[in-house]
């Protein structure tokens, strides 16, 4: 749960001060490489943070603004409802950051000989 | 094994990184597009909000900016350089994509945004010399103090704008298609105002008429297309005394000159088969704008009033912003278009003026005989000449660059070059070249910079010998009482017909042999009968001693904007802004009942008999929800396919379809005509059968596309205006939109191209004037004012104009007001 609220926070952060939206797959992946316990934790942590930092975030522009730009790209893309991109957006970031996740664990593993529970 | 598992993974969310963050054909890059912090969560009605101080470096002094509740901004500067700045920086704010896109697609840049797919769309901007007729109007513009500071001021007002746009802030068409704004120059704003040009006065019928005058001769050629057609009430009244000496015209060269390239009656060549021809759309009449002046006679108030509504394609962003722009010596409001500086139709505190498209043939194409396939010579009087070349590269995304080498002759570019495909846009054979006015250095803006200062007829007078291309009717009225119309631009001075058809580029008798002096051009100033009016129909009559073109607008919108004026008397702003959404259609009102005499009681199935009653009981009008003018126009459509299309002969891939003048001419006086019978059976068709075919086909027809009889059948269904995102993005339009009107009624919204502005202005002490455009300020879609206005203008309802004679005065139409000041 901690390294859930560390990584969104950082990744908000860093999103928020640059333009990048690539900091949700080098975050958990960094998390992978560096404080990961097992490669399930890994991709799950990265997953939870990335994909809920999403969320929240155009939830909140969403309800503060962006309804109708988010109803004519849901048109756009074809997904019809704006509800619909939203939960797009949050997979997109979630899948992201936990394949980011477990490649960082995996690269962790190369250089620990030991202690996967993977 | 780790070794795999760390290399399998790694390359995954390589993959997946690289798959978020580059764009796939018209997939957006998701990565960077669905991210909520930069992507196009970004571009919502936060926007919106108006700041109450903005820092702009350059500005010489403090510029007020005052909005109203439409997101009009009223800017008020302390000298020239400053409004314009200020209305660079403004117009950015609102409309950078589109400022961007407009003149990528005019200099035939769009391949560097979209790819290949936009390849051949530049390559016929670069070889009609879009970029090369940009330059010459930039350099023109350069020369003269006045619009070469304004161009400077408002490019640096658009660059201090991008200077501090943040990537997230990027207009969301950028997103979508993933790429960024780059700075703007003054070049750009010539490429704009020579898009428009194109847009307005580029095309011509010379290739599908010498096809057809080949085919049918040159007798039915002029029958069918006349010079002066039936029903036509022209520009400039009838019998209006021309105020100047004529000057000698050109004489025509003779049928056969020896030793001459490509005599135009040889054309088309044989090596030139019917691949060759890939054809356009039908050609279109009726599309156009309406502009008219009533004097102070016939108003309530002893003042002109003055209406306008230009009709070009429908598009959301609209092509137009609406503005007002005030410093010493200038105060106007109107419509601007973005990118360029000024109001382009609008009124001043003492005058107003409006546009229609002068749709005067100023395109001509010059078949070139070359010496040999290098195309470093050219037959030119009898002599070999060189050409030049001029190097188009053209950027391509996601492919290596193109570099098309355009061959030059004194005419103007080679559009096209033996053994390449026709283009879509100019079905014209190979080695032909082309002469436009638009081509020749030009300064339109300075007209413009002196009408957003005009303040009598003497001004609005100055300012038009500066309008070369794209030719207009240029309305007016003011406060002392004048109205006038100017049929205004540079046209060659040319013998009759010259350029109808496809010249000779070696003969010098078909060359350009001089102009029309401006003060020759077709006007008039407070007629008698106390209007002015033009809808884009022919100029003037056969009095008129010098030859424009041959190819106008139909009678329609002209005929009955004329017949509603000269009824009306003790006129008010409310009677124009009515009559500018009149709907009834002339067309069906000449044609309606005699064809139904025709028909007699033919109608057979029940449909058909639904389909007799619904026009008899029909008052003309195109409303949105009468099935009548369903019925009438695909009624029309079939009548003219079957009287029509059976005349296509020779090397004709299809017959350009006269005017609906000559059409109505032959069902009204000569049923008899040749052309009614179809060449395809061996018996002999009336027109009575014609008509009674083309009723059923149309019945047919609209039950095979839009259901059994009923609701489904109604006109604003039928018609289906649509307005679409200026790039075609899905979701950024309106799919569909049921209004009144049709082509040829004044108002003429059609499917995708309609009113772009209307506007009404009543002259006198205190100028109020009335407008609106389908769509809204801002050019971002996820803006609240990004179409608020598509609803009244669907409905013809405008608004009234906000013109504030100082930035502090107060109007409950304010909603904020900016303070602009330039860095310390």
């Amino acid at each position: 749960m901690i390294a859930v609220i560390i990584c969104l926070l950082i990744m908000l952060g860093l999103q928020v001060l640059t333009p990048f939206w690539w900091w949700i797959m080098i975050v958990p992946f960094a998390y992978g490489v560096a404080a990961a316990r097992s490669g399930a934790r890994a991709l799950s942590i990265g997953f939870i943070s990335a994909g809920l930092l999403w969320l929240g975030s155009c939830l909140y522009f969403y309800f503060t603004g962006s309804r109708i730009i988010a109803g004519r790209i849901s048109r756009m893309i074809g997904l019809g409802k704006p509800g619909l991109v939203i939960l797009a957006a949050s997979l997109v970031a979630a899948l992201a950051a936990a394949i980011s996740g477990y490649a960082g664990y995996a690269v962790q593993k190369l250089f620990h000989k030991s202690g996967s529970k993977a | 094994m780790k070794w795999a598992r760390v290399v399998v993974s790694l390359l995954f969310a390589a993959a997946i990184f690289w798959a978020l963050d580059n764009r796939h054909g018209v997939v957006p890059a998701f990565g960077k597009f669905l991210n909520p912090f930069a992507g196009f969560w970004q571009n919502g009605t936060r926007g919106d909000k108006l700041p109450a101080e903005l820092s702009v470096p350059g500005l010489r002094a403090e510029v007020k900016v005052v909005w109203d509740s439409r997101h009009v901004p009223h800017i008020f500067a302390e000298n020239d350089h400053d409004l314009n700045m200020a209305q660079g920086y403004i117009a950015a704010s609102l409309r950078l994509w589109q400022m961007e896109f407009q003149v990528m697609y005019a200099g035939g840049r769009l391949s560097e945004v979209v790819g290949p797919t936009a390849l051949q769309l530049d390559r016929f901007h670069r070889r009609f010399g879009m970029v090369w007729a940009a330059e010459n109007a930039a350099a023109e513009t350069g020369q003269d103090p006045q619009t070469r500071e304004a161009a400077q001021a408002y490019t640096a007002g658009v660059n201090a704008y991008l200077s501090g746009l943040k990537r997230k802030d990027f207009p969301v068409e950028y997103k979508i298609l993933d790429y960024g704004p780059e700075p703007w120059t003054d070049f750009k704003s010539s490429l704009l105002l020579k898009y428009m040009a194109y847009m307005l006065c580029g095309n011509s019928s010379d290739a599908d008429w010498t096809r057809l005058r080949q085919a049918l001769g040159e007798a039915a050629a002029e029958a069918l297309f006349p010079y002066y057609p039936p029903l036509v009430d022209p520009v400039i009244p009838p019998g209006t005394p021309l105020d100047f000496k004529p000057v000698p015209v050109p004489q025509p060269p003779s049928k056969a000159t020896p030793g001459m390239g490509g005599a135009p009656g040889q054309w088309p060549s044989a090596t030139l088969g019917p691949a060759g021809f890939a054809l356009p759309g039908q050609l279109e009449h009726g599309l156009g704008s309406n502009n008219w002046a009533v004097s102070g006679k016939l108003t309530r108030s002893g003042f002109p009033i003055l209406c306008n509504d230009m009709h070009l394609g429908l598009t959301l962003p609209m092509i137009w912003f609406e503005v007002q722009l005030s410093a010493p010596g200038v105060n106007v409001r109107g419509v601007a278009l973005p990118g360029s500086p000024g109001v382009v139709v609008g009124y001043t505190e003492k005058a107003a003026w409006g546009f229609t498209n002068g749709t005067d043939d100023v395109v001509d194409w010059y078949a070139v005989k070359f010496k040999d396939a290098s195309r470093r010579e050219y037959l030119d009087q009898g002599q070999w000449k060189p050409t030049w070349i001029r190097e188009e590269p053209i950027k391509v995304r996601g492919s290596q660059a193109v570099v098309d080498r355009v061959v030059y002759t004194h005419l103007g570019p080679v559009f096209r070059l033996e053994g390449e495909p026709a283009s879509q846009e100019a079905d014209v054979p190979p080695d032909t070249a082309v002469r436009w006015v638009g081509h020749d250095p030009s300064n339109e803006f300075k007209t413009l910079l002196m009408l957003d200062r005009a303040r009598n007829y003497d001004d609005y007078l100055a300012a038009l010998k500066f309008w070369d291309c794209p030719s207009q009717n240029f309305v007016y009225a003011d406060s002392e009482g004048n109205i006038a119309i100017w049929h205004n631009g540079k046209f060659p001075l040319r013998w009759k017909g010259q350029g109808r058809y496809i010249l000779d580029g070696g003969n010098p008798a078909d060359a350009w042999q001089g102009w029309i002096p401006h003060a020759h051009n077709p006007h008039v100033k407070n007629p008698a009968r106390g209007f002015v009016s033009s809808a884009n129909q022919m100029h003037a009559g056969a009095s008129y001693p010098y030859y424009l073109g041959s190819d106008y607008a139909s009678y329609e919108r002209g005929a009955r904007i004329n017949e509603i004026l000269a009824a009306s008397k003790d006129i008010t702003p409310e009677d124009m802004i009515r009559m500018q959404g009149d709907v009834l259609n002339i067309r069906a009102r000449a044609l309606v009942p005699r064809l139904m005499e025709l028909l007699k009681e033919a109608a057979s199935s029940a449909t058909e008999k639904l389909a007799l009653e619904e026009l008899r009981a029909w008052n003309f009008e195109c409303r949105a929800r009468f099935i009548a003018p369903s019925i009438f126009e695909r009624w029309w459509r079939e009548l003219n396919v079957l009287t029509w299309n059976d005349e296509k002969k020779g090397d004709m891939t299809r017959m350009p379809w006269p005017s609906s003048q000559v059409m109505i001419d032959l069902i009204l006086n000569h049923p008899d005509s040749v052309y009614f019978d179809d060449k395809g059976t061996p018996e002999h068709e009336t027109l009575a059968e014609i008509a009674l075919k083309a009723f059923r086909a149309a019945c047919q027809g609209l039950e095979k596309d839009f259901g059994p009889w009923g609701e489904s059948w109604t006109w604003g269904k039928v018609k289906g205006t649509r307005i679409d995102h200026l790039g075609r993005i899905p979701g950024l339009g309106w799919d569909r939109l049921e209004a009144d009107g049709t082509s040829v009624t004044i108002d003429a919204i059609a499917r995708a191209w309609a009113p772009s502005w209307r506007m009404v202005v009543a002259t006198g002490p205190e100028m109020k004037a009335w407008g609106i455009y389908p769509g809204g300020q801002s050019g971002n879609p996820g803006s609240a004012y990004y179409d608020n206005s598509v609803l009244d203008w669907a409905v013809d309802k405008p608004y009234e104009l906000i013109f504030l004679k100082s930035a502090d005065e107060q109007n409950p139409g304010i909603a904020a007001r900016t303070i602009m000041r330039g860095a310390k």
